[in-house]
């Protein structure tokens, strides 16, 4: 088999070729990638290394009416520490000092931090907890830390951020603000004003591109941000922070002292229907009272005698008795069909006009009152009532409002005997805010006002939205009607024969009413039976100013029960207080006083200063700082002697500017 | 350095090429070693650039050295190290290292430099050697089947299945590869023929016995077969992942490509630096620069072909063919696996990835066909004083055989 060059040749030409083709078959694969499959892989790509983050925008501040925080986000910080990657001479090196300088900052003795730190060396933890829940400025230090400011990977420093709604002034309010949470099918939950105001709170998300780079490692793509966060608008609300502080401790030392279930207060602004103060108090099951439920708002129940005023001025309005009328309260015992009315009075009050009998409160003169006076049309006395806003919601923003209960002839529960049950106060049902409505509408002259809590939506100094006065009914009585009820609650407090009269102080006045409503009644055991004593009103008695609500449910019956007694005083410490931190205040205006001589010698500098100068100008005769500024505007160093005018300047004027480096004035 | 410079012999195209491969492959390797320290998390990346200079410039001076010794030499060498490399393939797939429960007894460490070699390497090249010195001396006979076996295809036989259990891939190229050789090198085709049926029955063989018996010795078959698998059916697997990802690198690359160092996939595609160094280059430098490798790689190719038609001796031609084409044929294998126009095969692509040692072998091939293609003329200085030196066992070797 001779083998030649020419034949070697031959056949490698063949091999040669062969690799050419399979060359060129790898070129044509790639441009077939490139084009025919490169949309698909592109998309791909897209798909398998970019994502759409969302850069959560800053939640907006609550505000109270004078602009202190009552809730706003901010960051808090969790220190854990990754003991395997720290080499074991950097351990051993700053182990003291560093527990030495945690101890000082979070408390726990330097040896709790050594031993916690050697532990977690021991057990090669790489996540041990160090401290939860640090500020900003804790957060700072913590990094300069001996060891942590080595970072994370020789420090073991590892830090988790999160932003936390914080209260900066503690639990006032707490329920009326409220929080809200958002899940991961971005349904939102939540209470009070967070969660009523939410759209406006919560901003606007922005959106980021990002590569992935690695597992769980991502780089931003680009510039800018797909979409800009925007932040949230910031709320003011009407909360007073000194009258919700009032309201607060009054209500809390008041359930503490009669071991009440729950209470609450509510503070307004009779002429604008601004809430100053909400404040919901509920036993816990150690006997500590907080904020738990919105009572205030979502608790609609049985009024009791503060449903009187009701009742009164409907009649009043209605014009079927006079406040003069006289009626007998019998032996305080009245009996109607198979029940029987009682006053708590025994032995009842005798012959008394209406006017007496709203200020002691009788319930057999109401009862008889209304339904002497309504028993031919029923519905003559509930449509009044409804006509009054009495049925109605306040369609606050706030969710869960409790729903009020007016019922008229023909519902269900309607008997013989409710006339005189609802004239004071059962077989009705009505939230403190509703009810507190009603009388701020009394104390208005009739005008009904939209309870409101929240002034206005604002983004940084820019107003977005105002909430003004809104007026649910112009006048919901005669100004006559209104007048005489405001009289009568007056009455209740200056009469002596009052109920409320413990309430009585001669240096400012109150008005309002009592209430004292049973609660468990159907129950047959006196064990159940519980009451809801009630302290309904406004002040001052002559020109109100604000209305106030205070409702205390369940007190301890051996303590006391009565209206008067358990939620009166808070009413009145909240007046007394309410009165004596808003004083009076004048401004008066003063026109800013206008020197003669100033205007014109500034006129006169004025023109000087704008012209061009090429020679030295004159500035004798000019104050010292003027001609300073001039001088100096043209380059010219100045050295001053002595103050006052200028005297004399040491380079005369029309000297050529060009040659004048520097020069001396003399002032007197 | 000048001295150096001026000892230069051989074709300058192939200097140029292998120079210019040589520098340019500091930029993939570089941009692709970010993903072997911040995703892998093992060294820096200046670490790595060292290596690989180092590497190179090792690998440079055994081309230098090696194309100084004339081409003739290498028959007598081929003899000496084929024992050599008998035993160290022996020795290497002995250890028994295994990764994922799979053969891959690749490597042995050289002793105090601590550097892992790849035996395999060495061994395709001596072989190669040794296989053109056969047949440069039947050249001019007619050989019986019979008569070949104990010179020829026993070695072959004994290196292939030394490294057929730990590394397929690189047997079937080298089987491949010599039984090209044996084709330009005239042996008789029915033989070639029966040797290639001889080779599938064993082959089937061993998978079958590998299958049958899988604890006997762990083998790399499974990998093989997923491999293949993969490449043929339509499930997902590591593989796919893989030339998912290449081709995503492909084709985001587009003409011009992104530029130097802003490859994405490198990060996702886990032998970036190595296996699938090549569709991070088409995604860096796009198309065109995809296409001007391949054009250096063809440019190589049609040099070795030059070299060896102008060789004068039947040993020249076949040994520059015999070491130059696995090259270029390894280099088409690893872009074809980028593409996807062939299985994945683990192949590196020849003086651009950062193989290590295989570079050298590469380096140490190249080194062999600069010095077929010195010129007699250029080598006549030495020629002439000595026509055979007695002292010289290489020659008195060479002159024998």
């Amino acid at each position: 088999m001779p083998t030649n060059d020419k034949n070697i040749m031959t056949r490698l030409y063949v091999v040669t070729t062969c690799m050419f083709l399979f060359a060129f078959a790898v070129l044509f694969k790639l441009v077939n990638i490139q084009v025919v499959q490169g949309d698909k892989y592109k998309a791909l790509a897209m798909k398998r290394t970019e994502k759409m983050f969302t850069i959560d925008p800053n939640r907006g501040n609550l505000y109270s009416d004078d602009g202190s925080l009552l809730a706003t986000s901010v960051s808090r910080y969790t220190i854990r520490f990754d003991a395997v990657t720290v080499s074991d001479a950097d351990f051993k090196k700053y182990i003291v000092p560093l527990s030495d300088a945690l101890s000082g900052m979070l408390g726990s003795s330097s040896s709790h931090y050594q031993q916690l730190l050697r532990k977690a060396k021991a057990h090669k933890n790489r996540y041990a907890l160090i401290a939860r829940n640090l500020d900003y400025s804790e957060y700072m230090a913590v990094k300069d830390f001996p060891l942590f400011n080595r970072g994370p990977y020789k420090g073991g420093l590892i830090i988790e951020q999160k932003t936390v709604r914080e209260h900066p002034l503690g639990k006032i309010a707490e329920r009326s603000v409220g929080y809200e949470h958002v899940d991961d099918n971005g349904y939102y939950s939540g209470v009070g004003l967070e969660r009523a105001f939410g759209p406006y709170l919560r901003g606007v998300e922005g959106k980021r591109l990002k590569q992935k780079i690695a597992n769980n490692q991502w780089k931003p793509i680009g510039w800018d941000n797909i979409v800009e966060p925007k932040d949230g608008y910031d709320l003011v609300s009407t909360i007073d922070i000194n009258i919700q502080d009032i309201a607060h401790h009054a209500l809390l030392g008041q359930l503490e002292k009669y071991k009440a279930d729950h209470g609450c207060v509510i503070v307004m602004e009779t002429e604008t229907g601004e809430v100053k103060a909400i404040s919901n108090l509920g036993q816990t099951k150690d006997g500590k009272y907080y904020e738990r439920l919105n009572y205030a708002i979502g608790e609609s129940h049985e009024p009791g005698s503060t449903f009187k005023l009701m009742s009164l001025v409907a009649a009043l309005e209605d014009k079927v008795i006079d406040t003069s009328a006289v009626i007998d309260t019998e032996k305080g015992r009245w009996r109607l069909y198979d029940r029987t009315v009682k006053d708590s009075k025994w032995g009842g009050y005798g012959k008394i006009s209406l006017a007496r009998a709203f200020e002691v409160s009788s319930n057999v003169a109401f009862a008889k009152m209304v339904h002497n006076n309504y028993k031919d049309d029923p519905s003559k006395y509930v449509n009044r009532l409804l006509k009054m806003n009495l049925g109605r919601q306040l369609d606050l923003p706030i969710k869960g409002e409790g729903k009020p209960v007016i019922r008229s002839p023909g519902d269900k529960g309607w008997s013989g005997i409710s006339l005189a049950w609802m004239s004071y106060g059962y077989e009705v049902s009505l939230t403190p805010l509703q009810t507190l409505t009603f009388y701020n509408a009394i104390a208005n002259d009739g005008e009904m006002v939209k309870p409101r809590l929240i002034k206005e939506v604002r983004e940084w100094d820019q107003t977005i939205e105002k909430f003004d006065k809104e007026v649910i009914s112009a006048s919901i009585c005669s100004k006559e009607t209104a007048a005489m009820a405001q009289d009568l609650l007056k009455k209740v407090v200056e009469d002596e024969h009052g109920t409320g009269h413990k309430l009585y102080s001669p240096n400012f006045s109150m008005a309002g009413k009592t209430g004292t409503a049973q609660k468990n009644y159907a129950s047959q055991d006196p064990d159940k039976l519980k009451y809801i004593s009630t302290f309904a009103g406004y002040f001052p008695a002559d020109e109100p100013k604000y209305s106030c609500i205070v409702v205390i449910h369940e007190p301890d019956k051996s303590v006391g029960y009565y209206g008067a007694d358990v939620s009166g005083p808070v009413f009145k410490s909240i007046a007394q207080k309410v009165y004596a931190t808003s004083p009076l205040t004048d401004e008066v205006d003063m026109d800013k006083m206008k020197d003669e001589n100033l205007e014109t010698s500034y006129q006169k500098y004025y023109v000087e200063a704008q012209k061009t100068y090429h020679k030295m100008p004159n500035v004798q005769g000019m104050s010292g700082m003027d001609a300073i500024s001039i001088l100096e505007n043209l380059g010219i160093q100045v050295e001053v002697k002595g103050n006052g005018k200028v005297k004399k300047q040491s380079i005369s004027h029309g000297t050529d500017l060009k040659n004048v480096h520097s020069i001396t004035l003399e002032l007197s | 350095m000048k001295g150096i410079l001026q000892n230069i012999k051989g074709d300058k195209t192939i200097w140029a090429v292998v120079t210019l491969l040589g520098l340019f492959s500091f930029l993939p390797v570089y941009s692709a070693s970010s993903n072997l320290v911040y995703v892998v998390g093992s060294g820096t990346t200046f670490g790595y650039l060292v290596k690989h200079a180092l590497l190179l410039a090792l690998g440079f001076g055994i081309i230098y050295g090696v194309h100084s010794i004339p081409a003739r030499f290498f028959k007598g060498l081929s003899i000496i190290a084929m024992p050599i490399v008998l035993v160290l393939l022996a020795f290497t797939l002995a250890q028994g290292t295994t990764i994922d429960g799979a053969n891959a007894s690749r490597w042995i460490s050289v002793p105090l430099v601590g550097i892992s070699f790849q035996t395999s390497n060495l061994a395709a090249v001596v072989l190669m050697i040794y296989v053109a010195r056969y047949l440069t001396k039947i050249k001019d006979k007619t050989v019986t089947f019979k008569e070949s076996i104990l010179p020829l295809w026993m070695p072959v036989f004994l290196v292939i299945a030394l490294i057929l259990p730990a590394n397929f891939s690189t047997a079937g190229i080298i089987f491949s590869m010599v039984l090209l050789l044996c084709f330009l090198g005239g042996y008789p085709m029915k033989y070639l023929l029966g040797i290639i049926g001889t080779g599938m029955l064993s082959l089937t063989l061993f998978i079958l016995t590998a299958k049958a018996f899988p604890g006997v010795f762990p083998n790399r078959v499974d990998t093989w077969s997923s491999r293949i698998e993969s490449f043929t059916d339509g499930q997902d697997t590591e593989a796919d992942y893989q030339i998912e990802r290449a081709k995503i690198a492909i084709a985001t690359g587009g003409i011009m490509g992104k530029g130097a160092g802003k490859s994405i996939q490198k990060n996702f595609l886990p032998q970036s630096s190595s296996d699938f160094i090549y569709a991070i280059i088409v995604e860096e430098y796009g198309l065109i620069g995809g296409i001007a490798l391949m054009f250096f790689y063809l440019l190589l190719l049609f040099r070795i072909v030059i070299v060896a038609h102008s060789s004068p001796s039947i040993f020249g031609k076949l040994v520059a063919l015999g070491v130059g084409l696995p090259i270029v044929f390894q280099a088409l294998l690893n872009m074809a696996v980028a593409v996807e126009l062939f299985p994945v095969t683990g192949q590196t692509l020849p003086l651009i990835s950062s193989g290590g040692t295989s570079s050298w072998m590469t380096c140490l091939a190249i080194g062999i066909i600069l010095s077929v293609s010195v010129k007699t003329s250029e080598r006549a200085v030495s020629n002439a004083k000595v026509k055979i030196d007695e002292n010289n066992p290489l020659e008195v070797l060479s002159g024998q055989l």
